[in-house]
């Protein structure tokens, strides 16, 4: 008899909260929380920047979830359906602030503009391990560069690179095609990449 | 000769070569090109590290004013 089990809820581990909080125990939302707070909260501050606008992220996320847990139907990991409530709020948020202004990257403008631009070995600040490179200076430059990405390359490249989502996963998250989070993912990290150039050359 | 088509197919697909979604034929193709070509090795590494230390960022700690005030309004929804 095939097990009707939807496949994503064997592997993943909030289930059990999940279904205990779904059956009416609200008293154990709590759990839930603590398990998120904080990885929402770093969410919050990478897409947003500011603590305040972070703590929104993070209450207005809970405050959804809450309304809405009753309609969960394990179609995705749970995780995957609390970040795709943050990144909606996130957006909401943003749209109200001025940062970032929203454009297109293209491909050639990370494409070396003439032969006199183009390295021919590769620089220090890529070569030496990363516990050499990463100071406190540098991370500020990093999450500076990451504010000024386009939020549709930001978000993506947050979800890959700092939350450790798979393109799959970012895909279910941002209703996006697996492909355009490649093509996406690919500018952000070239935009992050010409940054990290400048800010190694001045 | 180096061929610099190559150089910009290269160019176009060094995150799915770095994150492994490329399939083995494109993967021997790139680290055949890689090979001979110095500009390619250093946009690659360039590109690795970069990733590298986006993942490597720390996370901060969430203060415990905001976990307070979280709480408080967890509270007052359980309580409606």
């Amino acid at each position: 008899m095939p097990d009707p089990t939807p496949i994503q809820k064997k592997v993943d581990s909030d289930v059990k909260l999940i279904e205990a909080i779904q059956s009416g125990r609200m008293d154990r939302f709590p759990e839930l929380v603590r398990r998120y707070e904080r990885v929402l909260y770093n969410f919050g501050l990478k897409m947003c920047g500011e603590p305040r606008d972070a703590e929104d992220v993070v209450q207005d996320t809970f405050l959804n979830v809450y309304k809405y847990i009753q309609g969960f139907r394990y179609e995705t990991k749970f995780k995957n359906w609390l970040y795709r409530i943050a990144t909606s709020t996130c957006i909401k948020k943003r749209r109200k602030s001025k940062f970032a202004p929203e454009r297109e990257l293209s491909l050639d403008e990370f494409l070396p503009q003439d032969e006199a631009a183009v390295e021919k070995q590769v620089p220090a600040w890529a070569s030496l391990p990363l516990d050499q490179v990463l100071n406190e200076e540098l991370s500020r430059t990093l999450k500076k560069a990451i504010l000024a990405l386009p939020e549709k390359y930001r978000v993506v490249l947050v979800l890959r690179d700092i939350e450790g989502f798979s393109t799959d996963e970012s895909a279910q998250i941002l209703k996006l095609s697996p492909s355009n989070i490649k093509v996406r993912l690919h500018r952000a990290r070239l935009f992050l990449r010409d940054k990290l150039k400048t800010y190694h050359t001045l | 000769m180096h061929d610099h088509r190559q150089c910009r197919a290269l160019f176009e697909k060094l995150s799915e070569y770095l994150d492994n979604e490329l399939d083995q034929a494109s993967c021997d193709e790139i680290e055949k090109h890689l090979q001979d070509c110095p500009p390619c090795q250093v946009c690659l590494a360039t590109l690795k590290q970069t990733v590298a230390l986006c993942r490597k960022m720390n996370s901060s700690a969430m203060p415990e004013e905001v976990s307070a005030r979280l709480r408080a309004m967890i509270g007052q929804m359980a309580a409606i």
